[in-house]
């Protein structure tokens, strides 16, 4: 059962041009030079009940601006949307009690006051039933470890507990639909997990819908099984997570800091040098063949320390955008 | 010194770039600033519809008190507001550690950091409100007279700035302690109207505890000819006296401050 | 309805308990508010100089600015500065996703902080009325009543009217600069500056008909025991067209302002 329903979004801002120097800014108190923005232009897709769906793009791409006309935010410039039966825009109220849009850096918290408090808000504006509040609080306070932050007050807690907080404010109300807008951002590596590890427990719990937008791989690998990349306001690949890393970056990155300066040769016949930097070398080396190399690299290097990663998200659009896509 | 005059210079410049590129506030806060002062001179003109003068000021000479308060507002929102205020911040978020490790004058640095641009526009109107009620009265003040006014307007200046240091230094004990300008600018609204308005111990505490006729009146009577300059040394005696207890009590509660802290 | 009741019952609770989380900044606010009593000082002044006016000597003045000078900080709101940064930076957007009008948010957290003022700050000056021989409001049940009422009335019209101004924060920057210009405008036909009494038959009458005198002069003239019955009527009859006047343009604005509300800044 499809539940999103994306038709050939289109979204344009009219952006006034500012011109530089004092006489610039004088004329343009008169007259506005105005220029067109294309956030999204033209995006499709659907979303069945119950799918995580990760959306990858680099700033600015039209993430935040997709979610934002799913959420009712903004008025399309063209094109369809319809989530839960609904038309966004039109903001009907049994439509804002169905889903919830969180977003990294902006909060709904009171800020001078307890979480408990803005929990107790949402409550009566959502006019939630007694019973499924504690429900739905008891589980939330359990699985993200609220206990000891309710009745601090929000402006005291860290980054991280506020992030928690937020997101339980947003869930009390049993939202079908869940729009997150940069999650994680900012948060330290503890943080970001327990995030994770929720949104996925309460996806499967509830069989909420989920459609995230990040900057972190780790989000995205943990979480969704599909992904949608959008680059300039337009969707360039949507499908498995999988097949896009294989298909686009089927690399990984070996981190060498080395004891003392090795010959480029020795270097180079392990794997891609990505960057030489004094002691500290990164190759870029096969998925198939990291364990390998980084074996062979302890034994015939003065290797002081070493560390596999994956590609930076950027680093994969990049791939992206350069080799085309396999889905569009 | 010199090096301290080259710091102002590097503060205040980018903060006038960043300024300016708001240039609908620049002209807006310039308009405001005039429809303010038009609307002060107005609503000092009601009083006068029912007499000629009020304690022997008339409504030219009670213009001139009315522009210098202008003067005087403005100039505490350029320099002691902006940066005074700040301090709450800088004790909460460990700041004022950094500023005490520069090999810079701590209060130098408190005091003159920042400079707030917005309201440019009260000063230069308030003085040429003071000028514009000197010529309805066809007064041209004398060569001795225009430089009393100007030892007291800067006494009046040091003044307003040392007692609103004294008012913010006990941040550093009570970090919460927000808005202690607030007081200060209300205090300061006495200062529109000359001191002889007011009456008994309510003038005594406006001359001596917070000196505000020496801000506004005082200057005023010096443009009028009404001052000797036996009174110019009292203000400037008290500015002077004022400042130093000012910078003895910042240093008393450094010492507070670094003694505590951990 | 009951559920908006049950709304309206948690929000100002916790705009109760912000505003007690303020307190010290709140009484510091209200402390150094001393321009009405300054601008007392001047006509009692006046009043040394020239002798009563038209029947208002140093007692009435005196009477008039105390109550002037409370009665200001129940009807005076800031909403309009809210309305300006909630659209500028873009803070608006979390209220929109919510099944409540931003309205009921803004008209709860003001009433809060005047709940806090009635039940801290006005309690201080009814006891330095009461004490001080050179007040007196001699009125009785009925049109303290009124008064409690034309003060009210004075709070929904200063809501509505900020909010009308307020939505115009979606086209302009200008909009609290505006607001100013207005208020400063209004404050000679409010009774702030002078008692209307005191101003020519002209003016007068023109007042009586504008939104600013509700926010003031009619409530203290009503304590001061200046208007008749009919009178009183008259002035509800103008606070409630105003009122209604400032809805429309309020909800006017807000429809099309929404349509280009851009939500920046994420």
């Amino acid at each position: 059962m499809n539940i999103i329903h994306v038709d050939n979004l289109v979204k344009h801002y009219r952006v006034h041009h500012r011109e530089a120097g004092l006489r610039g800014s004088v004329r343009s108190l008169f007259r506005r030079q105005y220029e067109t923005v294309r956030a999204v232009d033209g995006i499709s897709f659907d979303i069945a009940q119950g799918e995580i769906v990760g959306f990858l793009g680099p700033n600015g791409a039209g993430k935040t601006t997709t979610l934002k006309c799913l959420s009712g935010l903004l008025y399309p410039t063209a094109g369809q949307v319809t989530v839960l039966g609904f038309t966004p825009h039109r903001r009907e109220r049994s439509y804002l009690t169905q889903f919830t849009l969180v977003m990294g850096q902006r909060n709904q918290l009171l800020w001078d006051l307890p979480a408990i408090e803005t929990f107790l808000v949402n409550q009566a504006i959502y006019d939630v039933p007694e019973v499924e509040f504690r429900e739905m609080l008891d589980e939330l306070v359990a699985l993200l470890n609220l206990e000891p932050l309710l009745t601090k007050q929000v402006r005291k807690l860290s980054l991280g507990e506020r992030m928690k907080c937020e997101l339980a404010a947003s869930l009390l109300h049993r939202p079908k639909v869940l729009f997150l807008d940069e999650p994680t951002i900012g948060l330290d590596v503890t943080a970001q997990a327990a995030i994770r590890d929720f949104i996925l427990t309460h996806n499967r719990r509830h069989n909420a819908t989920v459609l995230l937008t990040s900057h972190y791989m780790a989000d995205v690998t943990a979480l969704a099984d599909r992904i949608l990349v959008i680059e300039s306001g337009r969707l360039i690949y949507d499908g498995n997570l999988g097949g896009l890393v294989e298909r686009t970056a089927p690399y990984k990155l070996l981190r060498l800091t080395l004891e003392k300066p090795v010959d480029g040769h020795d270097l180079s016949a392990l794997g891609e040098i990505e960057s030489a930097d004094g002691l500290k070398v990164v190759l870029r080396v096969p998925r198939r063949n990291t364990k390998d190399v980084a074996a062979r690299a302890l034994a015939s290097l003065p290797v002081a320390d070493v560390t596999v990663e994956e590609p930076q998200v950027e680093e994969i659009i990049r791939e992206v955008f350069r080799k085309g896509s396999g889905h569009a | 010194m010199r090096n301290y005059f080259r710091l102002l210079g590097i503060f205040y410049k980018n903060t006038l770039i960043g300024e300016l590129e708001y240039r609908l506030n620049f002209w807006a806060n310039l308009a405001l600033s005039l429809f303010w002062l038009t609307w002060a001179a107005l609503s000092v003109r009601v009083y006068f519809f029912h007499t000629d003068t009020i304690a022997g000021w008339s409504y030219p000479e009670m213009l001139i008190v009315m522009g210098l308060f202008f003067f005087m507002n403005g100039y505490r929102q350029i320099v002691p507001a902006p940066n005074l205020s700040r301090l709450s911040e800088y004790v909460r978020m460990g700041t004022l550690d950094y500023i005490l490790t520069k090999p810079v004058d701590s209060q130098f640095l408190i005091s003159l950091r920042h400079i707030g641009v917005y309201n440019w526009g009260d000063p230069l109107l308030g003085l040429g409100l003071a000028a514009y009620a000197l010529w309805r009265l066809g007064r041209v003040p004398s060569v001795d007279q225009l430089l009393l006014f100007v030892l007291l307007c800067v006494a009046g200046m040091v003044l307003l700035y040392s007692f609103s240091l004294i008012l913010q230094t006990p941040t550093i004990w009570l970090v919460n302690v927000e808005r202690v300008d607030a007081v200060v600018q209300g205090l300061l609204e006495t200062g529109r109207f000359p001191i002889n308005f007011f009456r008994g111990w309510i003038r005594g505490m406006l001359t001596l505890i917070f000196p505000i006729a020496f801000m506004t009146t005082f200057p005023a009577q010096a443009l009028l000819g009404q001052l000797n300059w036996g009174m110019a040394a009292a203000a400037i005696g008290l500015a002077i006296l004022l400042f130093t207890l000012s910078s003895v009590f910042w240093r008393f509660a450094l010492r507070y401050y670094t003694g505590a802290s951990s | 309805m009951r559920r908006l009741m049950r709304i309206y019952r948690v929000l100002i609770q916790t705009a109760w308990a912000t505003a007690l989380e303020y307190r010290a900044q709140v009484l510091l606010w209200i402390l150094s508010s001393i321009f009405p009593l300054v601008m007392m000082v001047v006509w009692l002044a006046v009043v040394d100089e020239a002798g009563p006016l038209t029947g208002w000597g140093r007692a009435d003045f005196i009477s008039y600015y105390v109550g002037a000078a409370l009665v200001y900080h129940f009807t005076f709101v800031w909403t309009v500065w809210q309305w300006e940064e909630d659209i500028r930076t873009g803070d608006l957007s979390p209220k929109l996703l919510k099944p409540l009008d931003p309205f009921h948010y803004l008209l709860t957290e003001q009433f809060g902080w005047k709940v806090f003022i009635l039940l801290f700050v006005a309690p201080l000056v009814m006891v330095i009325a009461w004490a001080s021989p050179a007040i007196h409001y001699p009125i009785t049940v009925a049109q303290a009543a009124a008064f409690g009422l034309s003060v009210a009335a004075g709070f929904m019209l200063s809501m509505l009217m900020t909010s009308a101004f307020g939505v115009l924060a979606f086209w302009s920057t200008q909009v609290s600069n505006l607001y100013q210009l207005w208020v400063g405008v209004g404050s000679f036909l409010s009774g702030w500056i002078a008692p209307l009494a005191l101003f020519p038959t002209g003016i007068r009458q023109v007042a009586y008909w504008l939104p600013f005198r509700s926010t003031l002069g009619f409530p203290m003239e009503i304590l001061t025991d200046r208007l008749t019955w009919p009178e009183i009527g008259f002035g509800f009859a103008v606070t409630f067209g105003w009122c209604v006047v400032f809805l429309v343009l309020y909800r006017i604005g807000w429809r099309a302002g929404l349509k280009r509300y851009e939500a920046v800044g994420a």
